[in-house]
């Protein structure tokens, strides 16, 4: 036993050594470790695709190899996160390109990254805090007004509403639904039911949204400040367009037949592929190019509407999502 | 003693462990060093190796506790919540109070951590005693309660813990940015549990209960007072493991830990527990966690698709119990024809 356990041991110093030698050509290559919120939310799915597509885009431009090393958790989690960024600067990748799911639990992790030289940027979600050089993303405040503004138009400007808000711990959220709240102290006839959790997946947040109707038969409105829930079928016969006038953020394939039905007659959509191919853009030129970068990289948000639904859903295709209708694409 | 460990009850896990190593260390190529530009392994270097202990301390400390229940015959599904609701009301505490500064700071979390951790054990110890319900209901229904406090308390905010804290968890005992501070928990937490699982009479009352626990009430031990004691001590380190955990990337919510309540049972039964009870170890604990986070880096490492993760962990502990299992009967087999 004793003697199997030392042979053991000298092939872990073995595997040391040819691991050692194994050549890398680092001068030429710039890994990105990419860790989004969660790898079973599609929109994270369509930054990878448009990460991937500014890697191949600028490798060939700027004659080096950039490789995007997808490290995104299962389901969101900031402890996990943060592991994931000291795994990956373990790994020797040269910069990491995160959307937080929790702030207070990564600033620690980037902080640490940064001082061993790899550079951290975020997207959709920042760590205003930490020692990131950059953010991409939606003012998420001014998102949500937005929203609450939109719904208020619909509504002309009274009756009850109720606000969906998927996880209360992620920053970028709480942002929206206080930028909502802001925007609805000015319509004065509007009163805001609530604000709503529930766990980030599509069956939790739709049911939700019935729950809370039924709870509340007198309500007029809903401002989603998170898509999950039209991104079932359910709510298609739950709702009455008639009844409900429903304003989400996002405007993924599945959002779009509840336009065409007038539930949701405009959806508020982040052009989610530009979170990774502007964001690989940003970290070339801060990497690769030495160039200085802003701080803040304000995304801009597009209004989706009965109008310019076709056009929409040509970018959704071309962005890499594979369920877009295929009535409106023709 | 690392040959009596050899030959011990947990040897095969050790070798499974020290085999994904050596597979990890042949296959995870490299990449130069940023300062020196020497090729580093990518696995077997002192920041990977750290990193991974450290990811392995939070579920090691829980899962000594958690270990001590199941070889009790009892089940303890809280101890996420307990963890999530620890580091919850001390981040609200040291924030309400502003803070003590420097050392106690870290006393004060301290205390208040393993002190809610200890209370909320001793919750569930007396009403599985005194309610004679069996554990997985009691732990289940404390599971929901602990962690529903935590979120009202906290109104679902992320609060974060005063810097001293994260500077002592994150010494660096003089590198660059290694922190062994939750390694060497981890290590004493699982020499305590084994010391006290294997050399106290405490212990052995503990692994008599579980093994018979009708016997053990002839014998004249006092089931009720172990058994309460038994969850007493796994909450006791799911405070532990809050505060490592919480200290470690400074802040607190009532969503951490979500789910680790079913890592933390893997690990010990994976690390040799049974869940009739009878049987386990703190060593084994180790072990099973040390296994679980191994094959979650080496996936990373490897560069699989980490879409497979959940399928591989969840093999892992289906291959890892059925040869246990086997193991078991053939040495009982072998014992009987022996006899």
């Amino acid at each position: 036993m004793w003697r199997r356990f030392v042979w053991l041991c000298a092939v872990l110093c073995f595997g040391a050594s040819c691991g050692g030698e194994t050549p890398t050509p680092q001068d030429n290559r710039l890994t990105i470790a990419m860790i989004a919120k969660s790898s079973v939310n599609p929109v994270f799915l369509s930054a990878r695709t448009g990460a991937e597509a500014a890697a191949k885009e600028l490798s060939t431009q700027h004659g080096i190899e950039i490789v995007i090393d997808w490290r995104t958790p299962p389901t969101e989690d900031g402890q996990v996160q943060a592991q994931r960024i000291a795994q990956a600067v373990n790994d020797g990748v040269d910069a990491v390109l995160i959307s937080c799911s929790d702030a207070a639990k990564v600033t620690g992790a980037i902080d640490d990254a940064v001082a061993r030289g790899v550079p951290v940027i975020t997207f959709d979600s920042d760590a205003a805090d930490s020692k990131r050089f950059a953010y991409y993303g939606v003012d998420d405040i001014k998102m949500g007004r937005a929203v609450m503004a939109e719904l208020a138009a619909l509504m002309g400007g009274k009756g009850k509403v109720a606000i969906l808000a998927g996880n209360q711990n992620a920053p970028n959220l709480r942002k929206r639904v206080e930028g909502a709240m802001l925007e609805a102290q000015q319509h004065p006839d509007m009163t805001v039911a609530g604000t709503f959790y529930h766990v980030e997946t599509p069956q939790d947040a739709a049911a939700e949204v019935v729950r809370v109707n039924n709870a509340y038969p007198d309500l007029g409105g809903w401002a989603m400040v998170g898509g999950w829930a039209l991104f079932t079928q359910t709510l298609l016969t739950d709702l009455n367009s008639e009844k409900i006038k429903v304003v989400s953020v996002d405007g993924l394939p599945p959002e779009l037949a509840y336009i065409e039905k007038g539930i949701a007659p405009v959806l508020w959509a982040q052009p989610t592929y530009l979170w990774g191919y502007e964001s690989v853009r940003l970290i070339v030129d801060k990497v690769h190019l030495k160039k200085d970068v802003p701080i803040i990289n304000p995304m801009a948000l597009e209004r989706v509407s009965m109008e310019n639904i076709r056009e929409w859903a040509k970018k959704l295709k071309g962005w890499g999502f594979s369920d877009v209708p295929e009535h409106l694409l023709q | 003693m690392l040959r009596s460990l050899i030959k011990s009850q947990q040897a095969g896990l050790l070798w499974i462990i020290l085999l994904l190593g050596a597979i990890l260390s042949l296959f995870a190529g490299s990449h130069p060093d940023r300062i020196t530009g020497v090729p580093v392994n990518n696995f077997l270097n002192p920041y990977t190796l750290m990193q991974t202990a450290t990811d392995a301390s939070f579920f090691v400390i829980m899962a000594v506790g958690a270990m001590i229940v199941i070889i009790s015959g009892g089940i303890d599904l809280s101890v996420g919540s307990v963890y999530a609701l620890s580091g919850v009301i001390t981040a609200l505490v040291l924030r309400a109070t502003g803070g003590f500064g420097g050392t106690p700071d870290v006393l004060v979390s301290g205390a208040l951590c393993v002190g809610i951790g200890l209370t909320c054990g001793l919750i569930n110890g007396v009403m599985v005693v005194g309610l004679r319900v069996h554990p997985f209901i009691v732990t289940l229904g404390t599971m929901w309660v602990f962690r529903g406090i935590a979120f009202v308390a906290s109104k679902a905010e992320s609060v974060l813990l005063p810097r001293s804290l994260t500077d002592t968890v994150k010494w660096t005992a003089g590198s660059d940015a290694l922190y062994p501070i939750p390694m060497l928990v981890m290590l004493a937490v699982t020499g305590v549990g084994a010391v006290y699982l294997a050399r106290t009479v405490m212990g052995r009352h503990i692994f008599a209960v579980g093994g018979n626990v009708e016997a053990s009430r002839y014998a004249g031990l006092h089931i009720d007072r172990i058994l309460i004691g038994v969850y007493a001590v796994s909450g006791l380190t799911a405070g532990m493991a809050a505060f490592i955990g919480s200290s470690y990337y400074g802040s607190a919510s009532c969503a951490d830990a979500t789910g680790y309540e079913l890592y933390v049972i893997a690990s010990a039964v994976v690390g040799g527990a049974s869940l009739r009870g009878g049987r386990g170890s703190a060593i084994g604990a180790m072990l099973g966690a040390t296994l679980i986070v191994l094959i979650r880096q080496s996936i990373r490492t490897l560069h699989f698709d980490q879409n497979y993760e959940w399928i591989l962990i969840g093999c892992a502990i289906v291959v890892a119990v059925v040869l246990d299992q086997t193991k078991q009967r053939l040495t009982e087999r072998l014992k009987s024809e022996a006899g």
